[in-house]
């Protein structure tokens, strides 16, 4: 780290407005873009370094900025035990940005020593929900905060699932006391590659916890004889998502709302005409609670 | 829909088959069996395909964004079956994709052993260097008139603290003429891998990852130097092969301090 002292982070929340993942391509123009959106949101394991210009660009960017770190990295349900390099890695990150809201996602990652570097999905089973619940309490407790923990896309359901995944989050949410991340696209995905209802995935999230909501593209691609919606943040939001979207704000109220573009990563200009049709809905939902 | 999970272990147990599924190239019927039940074995057969292919793709893109210049002298369809063999030795073992390629020189280095590829390996530990670099803290540097406040009879008891993120790398093959002529879009001029041995010094410095070829027996100077030893011992030591010491250190020194690789001065421990 250079000497010196480092400019001092935005403190406080992350306000109820639009914000963006922030990119490596946006790294300089972000600090100098005349509508700056609401706030960031950074992927926690892209500043685990000690140093490097990302770790410096981030510095400099969270001194005008409220920030969120999304972890994408910690398999926390994964059966065997949690990678303590990594958390301790995370808690480094987290000491170091003093971000205003902390994620990561009900999934898991990793089993017999190989990491599979992608976000694997749980059975909805009482091991899962106690297993998860444990780990996301030992996190917690590990880096002193609550954390956020982000439904998944996925493109399997396990025949041992005895629980919807709302009841799964909202138990996991009831042993731990973590809150939500709420991905409205991993929910329409969800709908359409498993035939699940997005309202009553809704229905059965406590409202109290949902505390940020992400927003994504998604692309389609055939696999045997269907075609699965895949979830992978490379194009704008569709049509649907913004509708469920509306749905998502008239039942959890106005909530942080991230624009996740993390592939075919388009320009700062495209990135924050998303967050303001976010904002947008944001404003009414505002309006409509006064 | 199957019996609910009874014991501990059903999470393990259907992670595991799960994992050896997308590690393998089809999903063996017990771990079907187990992950779908009947009724749904041969779509979720066929779905699970998305996971095994965004290991593979992420293994894959991180690979190559640490490995560019690897890839480019073996044309991309060789780097991916490299890629494919090196992760059916080596698979992630991190959840941090920044460490994948960490065991790759290594490996690169068994496996073209005895070939006409063996500076292949030196390259790629070039190329993890520039990766261990960038990411390194980086200290404010200080300059050669801060050594005018020592005593002229203790400088040569001073030992340099440098950089962090300097890296020393040397081969018995050309790597830093291979890597300085795959730095640009256009097709790299060729490079004789008979050239003879190269000495490279690897640094981040101004938020930029800079690669300097240096002369052999400022190499030796500067690996004793990194290593702690004084200035007067690192001299001697490399001054039995350059022997023209005065010349050696000050050119070293200039360069070291002009670049911003010294960041303090401490007393060297006693040897």
């Amino acid at each position: 780290m250079t000497g010196g002292s480092l400019p001092a982070p935005v403190r406080g929340p992350i306000p109820a407005r639009a914000g963006i993942g922030l990119r490596s391509q946006h790294h300089e123009a972000i600090l100098e873009t005349a509508s700056p959106p609401a706030w960031l949101e950074a992927h926690t394991e892209n500043y685990f370094h000690a140093g490097g210009p990302a770790v410096r660009a981030l510095e400099r960017v969270r001194s005008q900025y409220p920030l969120s770190l999304h972890g994408v990295g910690l398999g926390l349900g994964s059966a065997d035990p949690i990678d303590r390099g990594h958390l301790e890695r995370v808690r480094d990150a987290v000491q170091r940005f003093e971000p205003a809201l902390v994620s990561e996602h009900a999934c898991w990652g990793h089993v017999d020593g190989e990491h599979f570097n992608d976000l694997l999905p749980l059975p909805y089973t009482e091991e899962a929900v106690e297993h998860l619940a444990t780990r996301v309490r030992e996190v917690q407790d590990f880096l002193g905060r609550q954390i956020l923990v982000e439904n998944l896309s996925a493109y399997v359901s396990f025949a041992s699932s005895q629980l919807s995944e709302g009841a799964f989050l909202a138990a996991v949410v009831e042993r731990s006391g973590c809150g939500l991340l709420l991905d409205v696209n991993n929910a329409y995905v969800n709908a359409a590659n498993l035939g699940l209802d997005p309202a009553a995935f809704f229905a059965a999230l406590p409202r109290h916890a949902v505390q940020e909501i992400h927003l994504a593209g998604h692309s389609r691609r055939w696999v045997g004889a269907r075609e699965l919606l895949i979830d992978d943040h490379g194009s704008a939001v569709c049509d649907d998502v913004w509708d469920l979207y509306e749905d998502a704000l008239r039942r959890f109220g106005p909530v942080p709302t991230l624009i996740e573009w993390d592939n075919d990563v388009p320009s700062l200009a495209t990135l924050l005409a998303e967050a303001a049709r976010a904002d947008q809905r944001l404003q009414r939902c505002h309006a409509a609670a006064a | 829909m199957q019996r609910p999970p009874d014991s501990a272990s059903d999470l393990k147990a259907l992670q595991a088959a799960f994992g050896r599924s997308v590690r393998s190239a089809t999903a063996n019927p017990a771990d079907l069996q187990l992950l779908a039940g009947s009724d749904d074995a041969t779509g979720f057969g066929q779905r699970i395909d998305v996971y095994r292919n965004n290991a593979w793709q992420f293994f894959l893109t991180a690979l190559e964004r640490t490995y560019p210049v690897t890839q480019r002298r073996v044309g991309a369809d060789f780097f991916r079956q490299l890629a494919r063999d090196y992760r059916g030795q080596h698979p992630s073992q991190h959840g941090d994709l920044h460490w994948i390629g960490e065991s790759f020189p290594a490996w690169l280095a068994d496996r073209m052993a005895g070939t006409d590829y063996e500076w292949l390996a030196d390259l790629a530990r070039l190329e993890w260097a520039c990766e261990i670099a960038v990411a390194a803290a980086r200290r404010d540097p200080v300059g050669l008139d801060s050594l005018g406040r020592f005593d002229a009879d203790v400088l040569s008891d001073l030992a340099l603290v440098l950089q962090p993120s300097l890296q020393l790398v040397a081969s018995p093959f050309p790597i830093w003429s291979v890597w300085q002529a795959n730095q640009h879009e256009e097709p790299a001029a060729p490079v004789d891998l008979a050239a003879g041995a190269e000495h490279c010094a690897v640094v981040c410095v101004a938020d930029r990852v800079a690669v300097y070829r240096l002369e052999a027996a400022d190499y030796r100077l500067l690996q004793h130097l990194h290593a702690g030893m004084s200035l007067g011992d690192a001299t001697e030591a490399a001054a039995s092969a350059a022997g023209t010491l005065d010349r050696l250190l000050s050119r070293l020194l200039g360069w070291a301090f002009g670049e911003g690789l010294v960041v303090q001065f401490v007393r060297a421990s006693p040897a």
